[in-house]
């Protein structure tokens, strides 16, 4: 059995590499079919609103990329509701199927649950 | 799955700090070093939201950051040099850095 | 770097061959990339690489074997959407021959 991995995203979208990084850990280890968990939290919860325009920076468009997780095998996604309370954001804004809103005791537990963390 | 969460950004200039309180489980423990040591600054906010937290929590500060700034280590915090860094990186199951 | 020349003009390749301009793709360029190849693009290749280039409008990406398989059986079906007629149709490694052929860049994913 494969270790689990948990890769938290708490970077901002365009504001550096960061939050390109973390999502390159996730796609690399989906086709390696490891089990493998997205977290986004503080400032990494803008990856996943709505209307964001990626052209407008001439860069690749990261959230187009999060669109294709399931397709890759990576449906254990994961947001910070705290993170989102902060920042003014509606779970619903931010809703997928894959989604899941935790709140600080459920992401307690969910760090808990994989053997491996990497926090970018 | 215990995890030692090991920090080293100063928690003045951005949130890992917190955000890594608010995730941080019964069985984990907390590791600072660099600037992270700032966080038990006497009558700081980082040091206050520490001690909120009580026996609950399990610290650990880097001895030589502390030195080097003129930090004290709390009395129920625990300062560690390299080598028992190192040995509680073993005795945890897992260990985030929060890069 | 090499180039390929289609209706006379020359398309710059990087050294694995494939494009460096995405926008210089075009049908007649496919065409060309698949004799470089050794290979007859028939209906059923064309059908592949017309659903790579949607793949890759829609999320930017260039999909490795396993999305590229899931991706396929969820647009065209199971009976192609599975690696036994994927590998067929590209020489066995369809992420990396049919991302060249449609004219998207190698797939950063397949180690």
């Amino acid at each position: 059995m494969s270790k689990s991995l948990l890769i938290i995203s708490r970077q901002a979208p365009w504001s550096g590499p960061a939050a390109r990084e973390a999502l390159d850990i996730v796609l690399a280890g989906g086709a390696f079919d490891l089990p493998i968990g997205l977290l986004f939290m503080d400032d990494g919860v803008f990856q996943l609103m709505p209307g964001q325009n990626a052209k407008a920076l001439q860069q690749k468009d990261l959230t187009a990329n999060l669109q294709a997780l399931s397709l890759f095998g990576i449906d254990a996604l994961y947001a910070c509701a705290d993170s989102l309370a902060d920042r003014g954001i509606f779970p619903t804004q931010v809703a997928g199927e894959d989604l899941e809103v935790l709140t600080a005791e459920e992401l307690g537990a969910l760090v808990n649950r994989y053997d491996q963390v990497i926090t970018l | 799955m215990s995890t030692l969460h090991v920090l080293s950004h100063s928690p003045f200039t951005d949130s890992r700090l917190g955000s890594c309180l608010r995730l941080l489980g019964s069985e984990d423990a907390l590791l600072l070093c660099g600037d992270a040591v700032h966080a038990v600054q006497p009558r700081s906010l980082p040091l206050e939201a520490l001690e909120e937290r009580g026996d609950s929590l399990r610290l650990f500060l880097l001895d030589e950051d502390l030195q080097a700034r003129g930090l004290e280590c709390p009395a129920w915090a625990t300062s560690v040099d390299y080598p028992a860094f190192v040995e509680l990186s073993i005795r945890y199951d897992k260990v985030n850095t929060w890069l | 770097m090499s180039t390929l020349t289609v209706n006379g003009q020359a398309i710059a390749l990087d050294k694995d061959g494939y494009l460096v301009e995405l926008s210089d793709w075009s049908p007649e360029v496919a065409a060309a990339l698949a004799t470089r190849e050794e290979l007859e693009l028939s209906p059923e290749h064309w059908e592949i690489l017309e659903l790579l280039r949607g793949f890759y409008q829609e999320f930017e990406l260039s999909p490795a074997t396993r999305p590229l398989i899931k991706y396929t059986a969820l647009k065209l079906g199971a009976d192609k959407g599975n690696s036994l007629h994927l590998n067929r149709l590209f020489k066995g490694t369809p992420a990396k021959l049919a991302a060249k052929l449609a004219g998207l860049p190698k797939p950063t994913n397949c180690l």
